[in-house]
């Protein structure tokens, strides 16, 4: 389904990824964790052809990604989900609008779009907040509008990059268990995070990045633990030396 | 392609209704900018329709020596008409100019007693006033001719200054298409801008190149059209205007040739609005959406 070899990353002076193996068959759940900076969102953009490669083979399908020209990437991006970090939505449109939008812009027919949208909405859990717009919808909801529009298209791999972000715990978990429902229905599913706790209970595919380059790889598993070696969890408020504010 | 076609029209109608203050701006300056590309060109219009009927008002005499018979006079009239420059001679016999002079000066002198001093003459036209001074000289040259008389001094001068007004309209034509290309692509630019997320979630999707831009573009040429209608509307009422007042103070206008025709205006302009708006957003969109 997808495959990167040797793939490095170079923006200026900063090497985003170095030299990166990784392979993801058709069906798989992966996590793609590390810190901020570790290379998870340029992997992932890789993927849908929005960053080139400075050196290495980029497949997805068994098509060269680093290869197509820039009017072929929209083909490859119909044959995947995006749910980028911002879940964008359009505040204008209502729920069923914004999914309905992605579809209409890629040449869906009326009747094939009202299909769509409804089995998609059905699908996250979010039939009865059709006609809701996006400043009347809970993080949680947004991001599941966010992921029904990558779905609506029936994509075979769905790349999801920080889906959990600045979401709770609790609702953090209902977006994971959204994308195992998807991923169960036979979508491949590639998620980037660096939220512990998710990774933790979902016991999937683990790939973890540092400074560009794969430092682990578990069928299944938790967080890993060479990132806790190198990035040891923050402490607790109350273990924190008080700072007093410098001009009080 | 129907549903797409149907989805473009829609997107760029919604622009068109929710950027109400951009699209102010930008018709606004299409308009400005048509309404001095009109004006120049209608001058332009004007002065080609001056210079090619001048012509007609510059035709040179041909006076022969008073001892060339009538044979050689239509010898030379035979052989200017073969010249391919010469649109057509005509001989003026020097009984019916002696003739003409006397029922002319009827009135002051009586020139029944006198004997007829003048020579025949031949009235010569060319197909284009520039050829009119080579034919001058050339017949100048003849041994027969006693004086050409050309007026070529005026024409030059009338020619020169349709030289001048050409090049001068032609170079300010230009610094307001290129300063209507400015405005109108930056206004563009302003609308991709204020429409970031739209043309993101196209991307993302997998909308083509062609269907994220297209909007734009339809709006450039949105823009420019109406912007072409109200500088064809103004201009048309500006020209009228203008040439009632100049006809009532210089009534000897009217025996110039038309200006512009209203029709070739407004479906010029507009036309051209629609053109330059859509190559601006064209360029704009080609420049600031990208999906890689």
């Amino acid at each position: 389904m997808v495959e990167l070899q040797g793939v490095s990353v170079v923006y200026g002076e900063t090497h985003a990824l170095c030299r990166v193996h990784l392979k993801v068959e058709p069906g798989e759940f992966v996590f793609l964790v590390g810190t901020t900076g570790a290379g998870k969102s340029t992997l992932l953009k890789l993927l849908y052809g929005a960053v080139r490669p400075s050196e290495g083979r980029v497949l997805v399908d068994g098509q060269e990604v680093n290869r197509l020209r820039e009017r072929d990437i929209p083909f490859l991006r119909r044959r995947m989900g995006i749910v980028p970090q911002d879940y964008p939505l359009l505040p204008r449109k209502t729920v069923w609008e914004n999914i309905a939008y992605g579809l209409q812009a890629i040449g869906y027919s009326q009747s094939a779009v009202r299909r769509r949208v409804a089995q998609v909405l059905a699908q996250v859990g979010m039939g009865t907040r059709a006609h809701a717009y996006p400043h009347q919808l809970s993080g949680g909801e947004a991001q599941r509008v966010a992921i029904a529009r990558a779905l609506a298209n029936n994509p075979p791999l769905l790349l999801a990059d920080e889906p959990t972000a600045n979401l709770d715990p609790d609702t953090s978990w209902e977006i994971v268990q959204l994308l195992q429902q998807i991923n169960l229905r036979g979508t491949t599913v590639i998620v980037a995070t660096h939220n512990r706790m998710i990774v933790d209970r979902a016991n999937k595919r683990v790939v973890a990045l540092d400074r560009g380059q794969i430092i682990s790889d578990v069928p299944r598993g938790g967080y890993p633990a060479e990132l806790d070696k190198l990035y040891p969890p923050v402490a607790l408020v109350q273990d924190v030396p008080s700072i007093k504010p410098r001009f009080l | 392609m129907l549903h797409r076609a149907q989805f473009i029209l829609g997107e760029t109608l919604t622009s068109l209704r929710r950027h109400g203050m951009l699209q102010v701006a930008a018709i606004s300056t299409a308009c400005v900018a048509l309404i001095l590309l009109g004006s120049v060109g209608m001058m332009l219009y004007k002065l080609d329709a001056i210079a090619q009927s001048l012509p007609r008002a510059f035709e040179m005499e041909v006076f022969l020596k008073p001892t060339v018979p009538r044979a050689r006079t239509l010898e030379l009239q035979k052989h200017l008409s073969t010249m391919p420059e010469v649109a057509g001679v005509q001989l003026v016999p020097r009984e019916q100019a002696w003739e003409e002079e006397k029922r002319r000066y009827a009135e002051e002198i009586n020139l029944s007693d006198l004997p007829n001093p003048l020579p025949d003459k031949l009235i010569v036209r060319t197909h284009q006033p520039e050829q009119l001074p080579q034919v001058a000289a050339r017949l100048r040259a003849h041994p027969d001719v006693d004086e050409v008389l050309d007026q070529r001094e005026t024409l030059e001068q009338v020619l020169s200054v349709s030289r001048l007004v050409r090049w001068l309209g032609l170079s300010l034509a230009s610094l307001l298409m290129l300063s209507a290309f400015v405005l109108i692509y930056n206004a563009v630019r302003l609308t991709i801008l204020a429409r970031q997320l739209e043309v993101r979630i196209m991307a993302l999707v997998g909308a083509t190149l062609r269907t994220i831009r297209m909007p734009f573009i339809l709006e450039g040429m949105a823009q420019g059209g109406l912007g072409g209608v109200l500088a064809a509307v103004l201009v048309l009422l500006g020209a009228g205007l203008l040439s009632d007042y100049m006809l009532k103070l210089w009534p000897f206008l009217n025996d110039l040739p038309p200006g512009a025709p209203a029709t070739l205006v407004l479906l010029g302009l507009p036309a051209l609005g629609m053109l330059m708006g859509g190559l601006c957003a064209w360029w704009a969109a080609r420049r600031f959406i990208r999906i890689s």
